[in-house]
């Protein structure tokens, strides 16, 4: 019994992880209709500048994470405003195939700079974690957990009670009618996409906590972030977050089950993935299209 | 996708007719050269093992991107699960052969079948998707199969599968290349077929293809279906060729990113545009691919040459032959201006 409480405690710490990896994912797929390929390298993009920040001048992980925020958000703006803007009309497997390039140049550019050696963070409360009987709960995967809804709490602020966040979802509703109450496009594109970035950035300063990182180690987030997106719905912070816990349940438990081993992890998330879309395409809480 | 019939002036089919058949000519006895009687006869050595290594890989990705096209280029359903259909092909033939003990062409001939099969078995659900949502349902379709490969003992798991070596440089060359032949055939064929119109109207416009008495579900099952024998076909010689599988070099989804590159960047859609694709991207990666630094400089150019052609030429390199439009600033402006923001 107590190994299925752990077992379910860490499903949801690693459902933390992948709300707060999709959250950028999400939004950029929302409202522009993207699906960033590049949205690993983004994220494994932030766990550098974490490491490099805590190996240089040992400044705790937590405290770059809005660092990393602003860092990606300003190379996600660029990004958008300077090329993915430029085939934004186009039909859906241009933009796939460009952010896929985006995604190679960034990871090449990584393994030039930080070689592909692996690299961890590692403060001194890193191996520390809170024991209830026989249960254990590490306090860094806590922490990220806190994190993750932190984020998914401050991107429903951003679309529900400000200005900007009104403007995104009336380019993500209908473009053509935002253009016309005046709302810049091209700006609110690149705005979308840099905070999509931002977030990336955050996750991936958490992923840097727990993880050993090489320049390639966010292709699989990338899967993993369109997998929550479909199993929660896409349109709907809420739908990540139970997307995301939904999804880091199904990979722990699954690989407890009988017959079945590590090895079968993504196995079991895509084929749940792939039985969630033909079953129910709009995901567990997303809204019609 | 813009609609474009491929219509080749008589000038340029003239010139261009005449300059294929040669290069064909080439790439079909420029083998010849390395077999034992023309050695003797003292003729020079044009191909050798390096030459066979490229030609051959070239070839399998002209099937591939030949065959991704059919369902991702013609119907208009990116698929990214392709490369499930090319390992399936290469496991078949090294069950049989390594495990069973069947001669190589019987267990070939087995491959395009277990992975038609297989495309029929997913294909029925999954072709109710559309856009983002069938790439990623393929996607995950290709990583389970290559995981649940990777774990299953009879199929050798992780350490892979181990096939009786065959040294042949020359029959693995035209084998390929007559499966090339066969995609860009069927390609053809289609084309100049009901089946084939109706695969483009489907892509066009899934619903008003259907009111005009298109049966959707069967058209882009079957599309699916081809596209599925074609890939296990190159799976499948892949396998012997090679003489060693396992899931990193059979179900590896950047082979399958490459064969949509190749497609789209030659020109999706049509016939010869995969073809040219893969020809030049396959060459590109071969020449930039070295050791060490120079392997990152090759992936950066890649990831570059993608990000341009993808802005600037969407419609492919194809489309700056058979006159329909030359490559120029005006050209590179007005695709600019049809798709940015």
């Amino acid at each position: 019994m107590s190994q299925f409480t752990q077992q379910v405690i860490l499903g949801l710490l690693l459902g933390g992880v992948y709300v707060a990896v999709a959250l950028g994912f999400s939004l950029v797929w929302g409202i522009l209709n993207i699906v960033n390929l590049a949205h690993g390298a983004l994220v494994i993009l932030g766990s550098y500048i974490t490491w490099d920040l805590f190996t240089r001048w040992h400044i705790d992980p937590f405290l770059s994470l809005p660092i990393d925020a602003l860092a990606l958000f300003v190379i996600g703006y660029a990004l958008q405003r300077g090329v993915i803007n430029r085939v934004i009309r186009a039909p859906l497997l241009f933009t796939f195939l460009l952010t896929f390039g985006i995604n190679l140049i960034i990871v090449s550019l990584l393994l030039l700079i930080f070689t592909g050696d692996f690299r961890s963070v590692t403060p001194s409360y890193s191996g520390n974690g809170l024991h209830l009987g026989s249960v254990t709960i590490p306090y860094i995967r806590f922490a990220g957990l806190v994190v993750a809804f932190l984020l998914a709490g401050a991107l429903w602020a951003i679309l529900n009670r400000t200005r900007i966040g009104a403007a995104i979802l009336a380019v993500g509703a209908d473009r053509d009618a935002a253009q016309l109450v005046g709302i810049d496009l091209r700006h609110m594109y690149a705005l979308t996409f840099g905070i999509g970035a931002a977030f990336a950035g955050v996750a991936g300063g958490i992923i840097s906590t727990f993880q050993s990182i090489t320049p390639t180690a966010g292709d699989p987030y990338t899967l993993q972030a369109f997998a929550v997106v479909i199993l929660g719905g896409l349109g709907r912070v809420s739908a990540t977050v139970a997307g995301g816990l939904t999804f880091g349940l199904i990979e722990i438990l699954g690989q407890s089950a009988p017959g079945l081993g590590s090895g079968y992890a993504n196995a079991i998330a895509f084929v749940v993935l792939v039985i969630v879309l033909v079953v129910r395409p709009r995901g567990l809480l997303g809204r019609l299209a | 996708m813009i609609a474009r019939e491929e219509r080749v002036p008589r000038r340029l089919r003239r010139v261009a007719l005449p300059i294929g058949i040669i290069l064909l000519a080439i790439v079909i006895l420029v083998p010849l050269t390395s077999t034992d009687t023309a050695q003797q006869a003292g003729l020079p050595l044009l191909a050798d093992k390096l030459w066979f290594r490229i030609a051959t890989t070239v070839a399998m990705f002209v099937v591939m991107a030949s065959a991704w096209n059919i369902i991702g280029g013609l119907t208009g359903y990116a698929s990214f699960g392709n490369v499930a259909f090319f390992g399936i092909g290469a496991y078949t033939v090294g069950v049989l052969v390594s495990n069973r003990g069947w001669p190589f062409p019987l267990a070939l001939l087995a491959a395009p079948l277990t992975a038609t099969v297989f495309a029929l078995i997913v294909g029925i659900p999954l072709l109710r998707l559309r856009g983002h949502y069938f790439a990623v349902a393929t996607l995950g379709v290709g990583v389970a199969v290559g995981e649940v490969v990777n774990n299953l003992g009879p199929l050798g798991a992780s350490t892979g599968l181990f096939l009786p070596i065959v040294r042949s440089d020359l029959l693995f060359f035209y084998m390929m290349l007559g499966a090339a032949a066969i995609a860009v055939l069927s390609t053809w064929f289609i084309l100049r077929t009901r089946f084939g119109y109706g695969l483009l109207a489907i892509r066009e416009n899934e619903e008003a293809a259907a009111v005009i008495g298109v049966n959707t579900t069967l058209y882009k099952v079957a599309a699916f279906c081809i596209a599925a024998a074609l890939t296990g076909l190159a799976g499948g010689i892949f396998a012997q060729w090679n003489s060693f599988i396992n899931q990193e070099n059979v179900f590896a989804i950047s082979d399958n990113v490459q064969m949509i590159l190749m497609a789209v960047v030659g020109g999706a859609g049509t016939v010869l545009g995969p073809v040219a694709g893969a020809i030049s991207l396959e060459l590109i990666i071969q020449t930039l691919a070295g050791g060490g630094s120079a392997a990152v400089y090759s992936q950066i150019g890649l990831g570059v040459l993608l990000a341009v052609c993808v802005i600037f030429i969407p419609r492919g390199v194809i489309d700056f032959f058979g006159g329909q439009s030359r490559l120029s600033l005006r050209y590179l402006r007005q695709t600019l201006r049809e798709t940015s923001a």
